[in-house]
Formats: structure tokens, C-alpha cells, sequence
């Protein structure tokens, strides 16, 4: 077994409560790592492509890492894998908290879930030993409220991962929280909910040894030492939210369900203006230094608030009023809501109102008490939430009119705050994720904010780029180490062997790891063609085609040149 | 066309981190490269200057013609009326 690793996975059926220590070949864990890629190939191998992702039998996979619990920065990370409810197709989200640490103390490299506990259930995974016990007292409480209960239950030194009253729903957008944090994107919340298992609790002692413990310590100080530096300055002083100004400026803020890329109203959402008019505190996860969470004082407490939930439920709304985006991002946290696809299918619905494809007249943009209530109805399933709980896509085929012409998702994921006519390397970035449209498995946009591209005119030396952030992604998130940590690196590829190395004790070199990621990207790839992919999943909703947008004559892109980067981009990738 | 004694007088803007630093979002200067630009804006600013290494932005920032394209040659010439921006080259997150 190498370093950095136990060496095995719990695979556990909460149906019965009972679990199997099952070896991982060392094999395996040199060529998919941890995090994203362990976890999808421990997926590929459950065999569960063709099941239904709510199917008890399809698994929900915890991965960790073989830098998890080192004293590298921003190392506190796990993915959740599964097959999304939403998509259909391979999810994997991350989360960076202590419940990385914990749960790999338990003594395994992931937890793999599967069946349906007889009632809503804790899962408690205590060093190693399962049992899930009965959380009825939890059902319906948010994702605070329940771990708060637990904690009473189980004590504080357990960390404990959490669904809401969304997951609980179905709601096929829910994510799963820790500590505030959530594995967001794809539903894996409907996934956990689906096998009545609340929440998760994960405490354990066991810990892994590193191979070379002086030269990761000495890895860890210098990395430590940049991330205080100017290229992390943006997060730690500002916050992604910052990028509101920036996109708005660019003509990329998506604005009203992706009708414009501007945003009149984008100064009251920016962390320039919310930190001037509010008192505001920093946080950071388990071993980060950089601390780029913001959080912003209101009447219902501090609000921890990113760029993407901005975007969605702000200027995607038409709502430009920041204490009710913030409260709409605070309920979201709530319920249990992955953000960006509950202001995505909010705004596609507003659309639709508004075009008269939609009976629900209270439903306009700009209205911050129709949010509100929207996201309400979302979280319990009931009045129009039965329809947008499902997602942006399944709306629209019970809508009709064409409107998935308008429904602002790639393979039903709901599309980040990227423009993609105003930034087109970004564009293809989103058409070709295996996940479905999103800004964490593609960082194609740095690519567009760069001179190696003009942004509105992408052409076929675009895709090189595309690739290459997609792939340092798939490392990244496999290691898993935090992509806000990308700036500081002078040599990517030798920085991350280096890394590696001192954990493992393997010999890997900057080429081994290029070929891990492409190895990681096409294991995606695999599982969405067992899942029944087919290439016409690789675009953009058909509105981004029709016209440029409409404050940027030059931000126009047409099927053809999204074709044929698409094209470029699997001639590369040689699939 | 400006006269060869004339230099061309340009609008800065400064958006995140630049904007922070530079403690104005928006800033009119006499340069006709992007390289005499920063330098006078690491002389005029010095919460800016650390961000800026001689003529080049540090890496962590970038600069922007007029909303179209990126620049980051000093010697990029710079004419009258145009606008740089100043922003965070990681803009995404």
C-alpha cells in the first residue's frame, strides 16, 4: 500500500446496515488518485451506468484523497460521485471541509453507499464500524438545523455531512452540506435523500503516513507562503464576488435568463459595493490559508455568498436587490439547493411567464418576493416547484413551445455565470463537459480573459486551451487541492509530481500526471457512454445561435463554429 | 493624429483586486504604450505597485484594449481616447 492511502474503500448498504472493506489496488490508485477520478473509477467499476441515479442499487461515493489530512494548503477536500438525477449522466462535486479529514480517518480512501434505509437515517461511520440509526427527528430540518441535532446526538467531535428538505424532496439539484459547504452541482443531495440516509457522520483516528514528511513539509510551507501572495489577493481580499463588476463590464454577466450580458443593476451585487454598505467577515476552510470566503452581514445573520450564486439568483433573476439575493442564497444553504440551477430554472420559468408559455403571472424578473417564494416552492416540492424541481430541461419538455430553446442547460445542468458568445474558448468548454455545463471542470474563460484568444471569435487554436484546462482540472480535483490555488504556480505539472511525491513515495513525473488527467476526463466520458450519451449532447442551447447578444454585435456565435471547435476538440482528445 | 511632442491621454479603469489597490475605479493618463502606462501608474499609485514589476503587470492582473483584447506587451501602443482596463487575470470562480 502506498503511502498517503489505506489502501481500501467501505462499501456499505445502508439497507441493512452492513459494510465491506474492499482493497484498492495500488494500480488503481496511482492512475486515478483520489477525489474526481478514484471516485469515478470506483463507479465504472460498480458497474451502475444503466441504473436510474435515485435506483437504491446506484451508488453515492465519498472519495478523499491522498493529500487529505496533510498540511498542505486547501487539502481538505472530498468529491461525491454518483450519477446525477439531473443530467443523467457522471456527477462529481466537491466540498472542502474537515469532513475530508474525518472521514479518511476512518481508515478508507471512500465510502461507497448503496440500498435505502427503512427510514430517514444517519449514516455513522465511527473509525471504521457502520451503523445507521434513525434521524425521523431530522426529517424536514434544514442542513443546519440537522447537523446541529446530531451533534447534540452524536457529540462534537463528529463531522457530519448533511441533505435538506430539498434533498429529502427529490429536488434533483439538491447538494449535500458540511459545515456550510456544499458538494453543489448535480444533485448528488437527490441521490443521498433517495436512500433516506439524512445525513452522514464520519469520525475516525486512524491516520495515513507520509513518504517523505520533510520535503511535504517543506512544499507545504512554501506553497503556504505564496498563497498569501498576489495571486491569490483576489479571493482572500475580495471574493469571487468581485467578478460581478468584471463580467458586467466584459458584456458576460449572463443577465434575465441569458438575454443580455449586461446588468444595470450589477454595482448593488458587487463585493465592492456589498462590503461598503455592510459589515463583512472572512473565513477558510480545514488547512486553507488563502480565506476567501465573504460573509456578508444581514437582518438573518452572515451570508457566505460566491459570484455564481450572485449571478443566478441576481442579474439572471433581474434582481438587483442585494439583501433579497442574499437571502435567496441563504436559503438556498437551507434547503439544501445547488444555487446556479435554482436561479437558472427560476429565470427560464420567469421567461416563460413572460412570453405567455407559462401560467404564473407573480413569476416576473425582477421580483425579489417571486424568487423567494419560487425557491420555496422548490425546496418542497409543492405549487410551482413540482415543475422546477426537476431542472431547467425537464421543464421545458412539460412546458412545450420550444422551449428548451431557452432553457439555459448543457446535458440538463444548469449553465454557470459565463456568457459563452461573449467568451467562446469558455463556450466550447461548457458544450463538451462531461458533467454538463460548468465552470469547475472547464476554466476555458481564463483562457478567453487572455491574449492567446479573442474571446468572441474563437477558432479552431481555441480548443488546445479548452483541453488543457480541462485537464488541469481533473488533476486538480483528483489530488484534490483548491483551483484558487492556480495562480501560484510557476510549473503546474512539476509542482503537482512534486507534491505527489512526497505523499506516495511514487517516482511520478509531470508527464505521468498529464496522462492521469486525460486518463480521468475520457474514465468521465466512459460513464456517460454506458449511460447512454450520444454526440448531439455536446452544445449549447439553441438561443446562444440565434442572435449576438444584444449589448455586443461582435459576441456571436454561430452552431457552425460551435460544431466545429466540438469537432476539433474530440479530434484531440482522439475519441 | 496626434503630434509627435503630444502624448496620447487615455482612460484607465480599474476593476477587482486593480481597483482596490489603486483606491479609484477610473483614472485619465498621459502614455502612448502600455508600458509607460504602468509605469506611471506604479509611480502614481503605490498600493498599485506591487502589482506592477517595472512595466508588466504581475501575472496575477491583466490588461484589456478598449473591451476588445488582451495586451500585454509593453511596447503595445496606446492611442488617444482609448481605454485600458485594469482587471484579475483568474476572472472566473
Amino acid at each position: 500500500m502506498p503511502f498517503g492511502y489505506h489502501g481500501c474503500y467501505l462499501r456499505i448498504d445502508v439497507s441493512r446496515g452492513s459494510v465491506e472493506r474492499v482493497a484498492l489496488a495500488d494500480t488503481v490508485l496511482r492512475q486515478f488518485i483520489g477525489g474526481s477520478g478514484l471516485g469515478v473509477r470506483l463507479l465504472l467499476d460498480e458497474g451502475c451506468a444503466h441504473l436510474d441515479a435515485l435506483d437504491p442499487r446506484a451508488p453515492l461515493i465519498f472519495a478523499f484523497s491522498p493529500l487529505v489530512g496533510s498540511s498542505l494548503t486547501t487539502s481538505a477536500k472530498f468529491a461525491v460521485v454518483s450519477k446525477s438525477p439531473l443530467t443523467d449522466r457522471i456527477n462529481d462535486s466537491l466540498a472542502s471541509s474537515g469532513f475530508a479529514v474525518a472521514g479518511k480517518s476512518c481508515g478508507c480512501d471512500a465510502i461507497v453507499i448503496f440500498g435505502r434505509a427503512p427510514e430517514p437515517s444517519v449514516l455513522i461511520v465511527d473509525d471504521g464500524q457502520v451503523r445507521v440509526e434513525s434521524a425521523a427527528d431530522c426529517a424536514g430540518m434544514t442542513c443546519q438545523a440537522t447537523d446541529t441535532q446530531l451533534r447534540s446526538r452524536l457529540g462534537n467531535n463528529f463531522r457530519i455531512a448533511t441533505i435538506g428538505p430539498a434533498g429529502e424532496n427529490g429536488v434533483r439539484y439538491a447538494t449535500i452540506s458540511h459545515d456550510g459547504r456544499h458538494a453543489g452541482r448535480g444533485g448528488s443531495g437527490a441521490v443521498m435523500g433517495a436512500k433516506n440516509i439524512k445525513a452522514i457522520a464520519v469520525r475516525g483516528t486512524q491516520r495515513t503516513e507520509w513518504a517523505h514528511p520533510r520535503e511535504m513539509t517543506a512544499i507545504s510551507k512554501d506553497l503556504s507562503q505564496r498563497s498569501f501572495g498576489p495571486a491569490t489577493a483576489k479571493y482572500r481580499e475580495l471574493g469571487t464576488a468581485t467578478n460581478m463588476l468584471t463580467f458586467n463590464r466584459f458584456g458576460a454577466l449572463p443577465t434575465r435568463n441569458f438575454q443580455s450580458g449586461a446588468f444595470d443593476e450589477a454595482e448593488n451585487l458587487s463585493a465592492e459595493q456589498l462590503g461598503a454598505t455592510r459589515a463583512k467577515t472572512r473565513e477558510s476552510c480545514v488547512t486553507c490559508t488563502i480565506g476567501c470566503e465573504h460573509l456578508y452581514a444581514t437582518d438573518n445573520g452572515a451570508v457566505r455568498v460566491e459570484y455564481e450564486s450572485l449571478f443566478a439568483l441576481g442579474s439572471l433573476c433581474g434582481v438587483g436587490d442585494a439583501d433579497v439575493v442574499l437571502r435567496a442564497s441563504q436559503r438556498c444553504d437551507e434547503l439544501g439547493l445547488d444555487t446556479i440551477s435554482t436561479g437558472g430554472t427560476i429565470a427560464f420559468a420567469m421567461e416563460c411567464v413572460e412570453r405567455g408559455w407559462l401560467d404564473a403571472p407573480w413569476l416576473t424578473f425582477g421580483s425579489g418576493e417571486a424568487l423567494l417564494r419560487a425557491i420555496d416552492e422548490i425546496g418542497s416540492r409543492e405549487g410551482l416547484g413540482r415543475l422546477l424541481a426537476d431542472g431547467s430541461r425537464a421543464a421545458a419538455t412539460a412546458i412545450g413551445h420550444n422551449s428548451i430553446a431557452i432553457a439555459p442547460q448543457v446535458k440538463g445542468l444548469e449553465m454557470p455565470g459565463y456568457e459563452p458568445r461573449a467568451l467562446q474558448t469558455m463556450a466550447l468548454g461548457l458544450a463538451v463537459g462531461a458533467r454538463g455545463a460548468d465552470h469547475n471542470r472547464s476554466g476555458a474563460y481564463e483562457v478567453d480573459f487572455s491574449d492567446k484568444v479573442d474571446r468572441r471569435h474563437a477558432t479552431l487554436d481555441s480548443v488546445r486551451h479548452a483541453i488543457d484546462t480541462e485537464d488541469r482540472a481533473a488533476l486538480m480535483d483528483s489530488l484534490i487541492i483548491c483551483k484558487f490555488l492556480r495562480g501560484v504556480f510557476d510549473d503546474f505539472h512539476g509542482e503537482m509530481a512534486a507534491m505527489l511525491r512526497s505523499v506516495t513515495g511514487w517516482d511520478v513525473t509531470p508527464d505521468e500526471l498529464r496522462d492521469t488527467a486525460a486518463r480521468i476526463v475520457a474514465a468521465k466520458r466512459e460513464f456517460n457512454l454506458r449511460a447512454g450519451w450520444t454526440p448531439d449532447e455536446d452544445t449549447l442551447p439553441e438561443r446562444f445561435f440565434d442572435s449576438p447578444l444584444p449589448n455586443d454585435a461582435l459576441a456571436h456565435l454561430s452552431r457552425e463554429r460551435l460544431d466545429a471547435l466540438v469537432a476539433e476538440y474530440r479530434r484531440q482528445r482522439g475519441w | 493624429m496626434l503630434p509627435s511632442c503630444e502624448v496620447a491621454l487615455m482612460h484607465v479603469e480599474f476593476l477587482g483586486v486593480s481597483r482596490d489597490r489603486a483606491g479609484i475605479a477610473e483614472i485619465d493618463v498621459e502614455a502612448d504604450t502600455l508600458g509607460r502606462l504602468l509605469e506611471t501608474l506604479a509611480a502614481r499609485m503605490p498600493g498599485l505597485a506591487e502589482l506592477i514589476v517595472v512595466d508588466r503587470l504581475h501575472p496575477s492582473l491583466a490588461a484589456n484594449l478598449n473591451g476588445d483584447r488582451f495586451i500585454s506587451d509593453p511596447e503595445t501602443p496606446i492611442g488617444d481616447d482609448d481605454r485600458v482596463l485594469i482587471l484579475s487575470a483568474d476572472a472566473g470562480g
